[in-house]
């Protein structure tokens, strides 16, 4: 592709930002993540998360329905592991409960959609959020509202093929990786404060 | 839905907005509610952006707490007043087309038939009149013809309101209505004499004025089109804002055309959909 | 029914043994379905495609496919099997010339819903008059629907694509229909040689629960889910989301090109690499084009061959580098609008170059002597 120098960083990158896929950023291949544009290996992107994650003013996760509710083995699992990783960043949790235009409006102080997740973001003033259980579809919708209108930094634990609309996207990221990224945090907290 | 399927992960009951938490704690799923425990439990429609008096909300909602099985029963409906509500039901639904809602519906039945052959899924087609008997009749016939079991459940309005107020098929002659400016020229379509005609094993025509009878033909429609075939459900619900009368008096309208012969009541019944019904009525 | 193995997608394309066997284009629709693993089927009637849905027919008969109806008009088909899709099963339908017509609204859809639905189009000419004859004027209008597009040469393309296509369709970052296109009667009735898969071989089955979107089975989350919800108030928020779908879509379309360039081989075959002239072309206009290539080459004319796979996504960057060293590009087709002429120029530094044509539509042959004449023509 003409573009491959096209970087996914915070925005507000203006009015309507194109999709970093057009831009001819390419998802990682299995055991890679992509880091603002770049494919990058796993455990360099966890690191980056991490420090992004404890020097953040605001961090915050949006938790999806996927993990939002336990509605197949294996989720509760994960869902304890983010709650200890949050913990272990100090990170709020603002839930995306599902994707539709909610009606009259949705209360921005306490949940986040992904129509107008820039909403959420503004009200809390979030500088750092981390996407995890949200449908591929509906991350990326949201994912790229936000790059368009904000300077929030976006991380995403994609169970899947990953996010090309994230800063920092990991693939097929599992229990594996929350634990990983929790010790991380811990080991750089740890690093900090010595 | 799988029994349990619908937890809230551990660590997460907090967060969850209120509506999703009394959803679990008070919903309807798997639970034997109807429309006389309205008000004592999390309805499956959140807030939606209908108008004041809509005929279609109230109908909407009635169907809603009706339905026999709302744990595993998937909506198809239509671009119209309802699809705007629709975002807000707690059930996984559709909105593909205008018009196209029973080829979607006939799909999708024999899909979910595919991936879950032991278990029942109700999927039941809630559309205006402009999609039912329009645009969308040709589709709505051919389910009937090609014997789909699934529910079509007509919100009659007697115009297309969500654009604005023009005559449909459904509208009474002599209705001044916008493509109508000098009155309808023929007459309302007798969608359930053409259902019944078209093998439809039950058939009704029912309205909100009367919520236990609208309850309880969207109930038997539901389990006779799972057992035996198609069916048909129209309810008449009228539209304030198109048809200018004050919101408040959505009921006694429908009331008042009762009365003077210009709206009834019906059912038809197949053979085989009547001994269906007996079978489980007297279990009961 | 011959009881059938999942194996290896890249196995049974790749390395699984194949037999020849003389077939049909319609027949060899019916033996990659036969081993696609597809759950549904749904049928309709239009020349040329008609034969196809036969035989698919016939394999639901016998136990291949699982569900299998005909139903009332293309829109419909086209709508129950989006419905299908959303139950999350693989789904297989054909159509071609005006019944892709009168689908048409619902295409669309497909792609906005991330349905990853295989769709055959047998290409035939669009009325009035009245003609049943080849003609792939029915493409120029899918080009911007969000559909991938692959255009096969032969019967042995149609096949592989079919199959393929299926693989390429149901990635979860993916997750867009692919309709793969063949020309009506010149590859759907006309026998060719085809090399044939086991037969006790097929796909590993589709997984509904790795799509972007939620599936409509009440049986995974969020309940409260609508495919798709309006975004239609008269606001920025509004026009902002749907304008971040639209994106989405193209985004999957381009995430396709990897997974299109390890089954295709690429999106293009280049013949003579090194040549001064190109021909172009997709579809059955590259078998002729090979033709009056061997006849120029032999009067010591320098002509390559670039056979374009894929039309969605357009491999535009392959077609630029080739462009950018030769000195004339011919586009035959079989079509009066000469669409794939205006894909090209849109992507190439020197537009003037490309020779937008011979053309020839209605159901008219492409006699190799009219591309010929042009490569004459450009080579004095």
């Amino acid at each position: 592709m003409r573009e491959s120098s096209y970087k996914v960083l915070p925005g507000p990158e203006g009015y309507l930002p194109p999709a970093a896929a057009t831009m001819g950023v390419m998802l990682p291949d299995p055991g890679q993540a992509i880091m603002e544009g770049e494919s990058v290996d796993r455990d360099t992107a966890l690191r980056a998360a991490a420090l992004k994650l404890i020097e953040a003013r605001n961090p915050v996760f949006f938790p999806g329905p996927l993990i939002l509710w336990d509605w197949k083995p294996g989720v509760a699992e994960k869902a304890t592991a983010l709650k200890e990783l949050a913990e272990a960043v100090g990170a709020k949790m603002i839930p995306m409960p599902d994707y539709r235009p909610k009606y009259p409006m949705i209360n921005p102080a306490i949940e986040v959609n992904p129509n107008h997740p820039n909403l959420t973001i503004w009200h809390n003033k979030i500088d750092v959020c981390l996407f995890i259980g949200v449908h591929c579809h509906y991350a990326n919708l949201a994912l790229k509202i936000i790059r368009g209108g904000t300077d929030c930094y976006t991380i995403a634990v994609c169970a899947e093929a990953g996010h090309e609309e994230a800063m920092i996207s990991l693939r097929d990221a599992g229990l594996c990786e929350l634990q990983r990224l929790r010790e991380l945090v811990i080991e750089l907290k740890g690093g900090k404060n010595q | 839905m799988k029994t349990g399927m619908l937890k809230i992960s551990p660590g997460f009951e907090e967060i969850m907005p209120p509506e999703y938490r009394e959803l679990v704690d008070n919903g309807p799923y798997g639970k034997d509610y109807g429309i006389g425990d309205l008000g004592s439990y999390k309805e499956l429609l959140e807030e939606h952006p209908l108008c004041a008096g809509c005929g279609l909300a109230l109908s909407l909602r009635l169907t809603l707490a009706s339905l026999p099985m709302p744990e595993d029963t998937v909506i198809v409906g239509s671009t119209g007043c309802s699809a705007l509500a629709f975002p807000q039901v707690a059930l996984h639904n559709i909105h593909s087309l205008f018009g196209n809602q029973n080829a979607v519906a006939s799909g999708l039945k024999r899909a979910l038939k595919l991936r879950f052959p032991e278990k029942e899924k109700d999927v039941v087609v809630i559309a205006g009149d402009g999609a039912t008997a329009d645009i969308g009749l040709d589709m709505v016939m051919q389910s009937w013809l090609r014997r789909e079991k699934i529910t079509t459940i007509m919100l009659d309005n007697e115009a297309y309101a969500n654009t604005g107020g023009q005559e449909s098929g459904m509208s009474m002659q002599g209705a001044v209505l916008n493509m109508a400016p000098t009155g309808k020229k023929f007459p309302k379509l007798s969608l359930p004499e053409i259902a019944h005609t078209c093998g439809c094993a039950y058939v009704a025509a029912a309205s909100p004025a009367k919520p236990k009878q609208l309850a309880k033909v969207v109930r038997r429609a539901i389990l006779v089109a799972r057992e035996i075939g198609p069916t048909y459900v129209q309810l008449y619900s009228p539209c304030p804002t198109n048809y200018k009368f004050n919101p408040k008096e959505t009921v006694s309208l429908i009331k008042q055309r009762e009365k003077d012969g210009l709206y009834q009541s019906k059912e038809y019944i197949s053979q085989e959909a009547q001994a269906f019904l007996e079978s489980i009525e007297v279990k009961k | 029914m011959i009881d059938q193995k999942i194996v290896d997608p890249d196995y049974l394309l790749f390395e699984a043994p194949r037999t020849s066997e003389y077939i049909t284009g319609s027949e060899a629709v019916r033996e990659a379905i036969k081993r696609a693993n597809v759950d549904m089927a749904i049928a309709y009637p239009i020349t040329p495609q008609s034969e196809s849905m036969h035989l698919v027919g016939d394999i639901y008969a016998q136990g291949y496919v699982k569900e299998y109806f005909r139903g009332e008009n293309e829109f419909a088909v086209m709508s129950s099997v989006a419905g299908a899709s959303m139950a999350g099963v693989r789904v297989f339908t054909a159509t071609g010339g005006p019944g892709t017509m009168r689908a048409f609204e619902v295409f669309p859809t497909w792609a906005g819903a991330r349905l990853p639905i295989v769709c055959a189009f047998m290409t035939r000419g669009i009325n009035s008059p009245l003609t049943i004859q080849p003609d792939t004027i029915e493409m120029a209008y899918l080009l911007e629907t969000g559909i991938l597009m692959l255009h096969a040469e032969n019967s042995q393309d149609l096949h592989d694509m079919l199959l393929m296509a299926f693989m390429v369709a149901e990635k979860t970052d993916v997750h867009i229909p692919v309709g793969v296109f063949a020309d009506g009667f010149f590859v759907t009735h006309t026998r060719d040689k085809v090399n044939m898969l086991p037969e006790d071989c097929k796909l590993p089955s589709y997984d509904p629960y790795t799509s972007p979107v939620p599936v409509m089975d009440m049986e995974n989350v969020p309940v409260r889910q609508m495919r798709d919800p309006f975004v239609m108030k008269s606001n920025f928020i509004s026009y902002a989301a749907h304008a971040s779908w639209q994106q989405e879509i193209d985004a999957a379309a381009e995430r396709s090109r990897k997974y299109l360039n390890h089954y295709l081989g690429g999106l293009i075959d280049v013949e003579h690499e090194d040549a001064d002239i190109f021909i172009v072309t997709s579809g059955t206009a590259v078998s002729q084009s090979r033709e009056a290539i061997a006849t120029a080459r032999e009067e010591g004319i320098n002509v390559g061959l670039v056979k374009i796979k894929s039309i969605r996504p357009f491999p535009g960057e392959e077609i630029r580098a080739l462009a950018s060293r030769s000195k004339g590009i011919i586009v035959p087709e079989f079509n009066r609008v000469g669409w794939l002429a205006k894909e090209i120029c849109s992507v190439i530094d020197e537009p003037r170059k490309v020779v937008r044509g011979p053309r020839v539509f209605g159901g008219m042959t492409m006699p190799p002597e009219l591309i010929l004449a042009e490569i004459r023509r450009i080579n004095q």
